[in-house]
């Protein structure tokens, strides 16, 4: 009884976590060299709720996985995008692990 | 005063031109809160080396130390300025972007021929256009103290053989045109290179019709 309730209890952990731990794309302009990447990963991982940041050119996408229970709104992002010298043109949040995402771009090529 | 005049208004109109005329090289701002380290060997003619820190992608602050040495007579300059560089355009396209930058110094320089040093000053600016696949830029820079005048205008353009992405390493071939002024070199002087970067490194290199060494080297962090 005791061990099914921690299993219950560990599970409903986990799911929080993964509900919680979303990844951020984000359609952006401007995006056509390798410099440019680097100057946007490095504004965006000096955020406290980054927890990784990839970076498609070719797809023009910058994808922000958060930590746990933490968020970056869109108003910060833009702002974010924006003082890096870019523009953001549009912001949506996913389920897909930034993982998937590198695997889909890289199955794309 | 009729020099100091004209050389004036050559600054203004070498600014204006930059502003208006469509091009990228080597960008003096890389990102913001960004380090560039960048030196180039010029054939001979001209070595620059410099190092700017950029608190926001709008502009940078740094040094820089120019060596030139005529390929006409036997006139050096060493030149140390103290450089701030400002992007005051930028053009974020779909699958391009554009830049205008213009930049200003002051400092010091040796001249060779009269063991004189002087007060010195700079201006230029570059336009660049880049998408993945194609690449152009023209820069000026003008360079004057009481005992010289030079003006180098470089012209980049590239073409890279695929598109790479962040990871990959980039790869394209550039012409270059460039021209001096004031009996640093008679005519125009043109160069093919191979450029590769990758992440913070950038490397290009190549020789001019004359067979001499072109090269220019790169870091951004």
């Amino acid at each position: 009884m005791t061990s099914r309730r921690i299993a219950l209890l560990l599970l409903a952990a986990l799911t929080a976590a993964n509900a919680s731990a979303a990844t951020i794309e984000l359609t952006v302009n401007g995006l056509v060299c390798g410099f440019c990447a680097q100057g946007i990963e490095k504004t965006l991982r000096r955020n406290a709720a980054t927890d990784d940041v990839f970076v498609s050119l070719e797809n023009r996408l910058v994808a922000v996985a958060t930590k746990p229970e933490t968020d970056i709104p869109d108003d910060v992002l833009r702002k974010a995008l924006q003082d890096a010298g870019y523009d953001v043109k549009a912001i949506t949040r996913t389920d897909r692990s930034l993982q998937a995402l590198r695997e889909q771009m890289k199955a794309r090529k | 005063m009729l020099l100091t005049c004209r050389r004036v208004a050559y600054a203004i109109a070498s600014i204006a031109a930059c502003a208006v005329t469509p091009a990228a090289q080597a960008k003096p701002i890389a990102f913001a809160h960004g380090t560039t380290v960048m030196g180039e060997y010029g054939a001979g003619t001209m070595t620059e080396v410099q190092a700017f820190y950029a608190p926001t992608y709008r502009y940078s602050l740094g040094v820089s130390h120019l060596t030139l040495d005529s390929a006409v007579e036997p006139a050096t300059r060493e030149v140390s300025y103290f450089r701030a560089n400002y992007l005051p355009k930028r053009w974020n396209l779909e699958s391009a972007q554009a830049n205008a930058f213009v930049w200003a110094g002051i400092g010091r320089a040796h001249i060779g021929e009269t063991s004189d040093d002087q007060f010195a000053w700079n201006v230029g600016g570059q336009l660049d256009y880049e998408t993945r696949r194609v690449y152009a830029s023209l820069r000026t820079d003008l360079h004057e103290a009481s005992a010289y005048s030079h003006r180098i205008d470089t012209l980049q353009l590239g073409f890279a053989p695929y598109q790479h992405d962040y990871q990959t390493l980039a790869v394209w071939f550039v012409i270059q045109a460039r021209q001096y002024t004031g009996d640093l070199f008679h005519g125009t002087e043109y160069a093919a290179l191979l450029r590769l970067f990758k992440r913070n490194a950038w490397l290009e290199a190549g020789a001019t019709e004359d067979g001499k060494l072109q090269a220019m080297l790169m870091f951004n962090f």
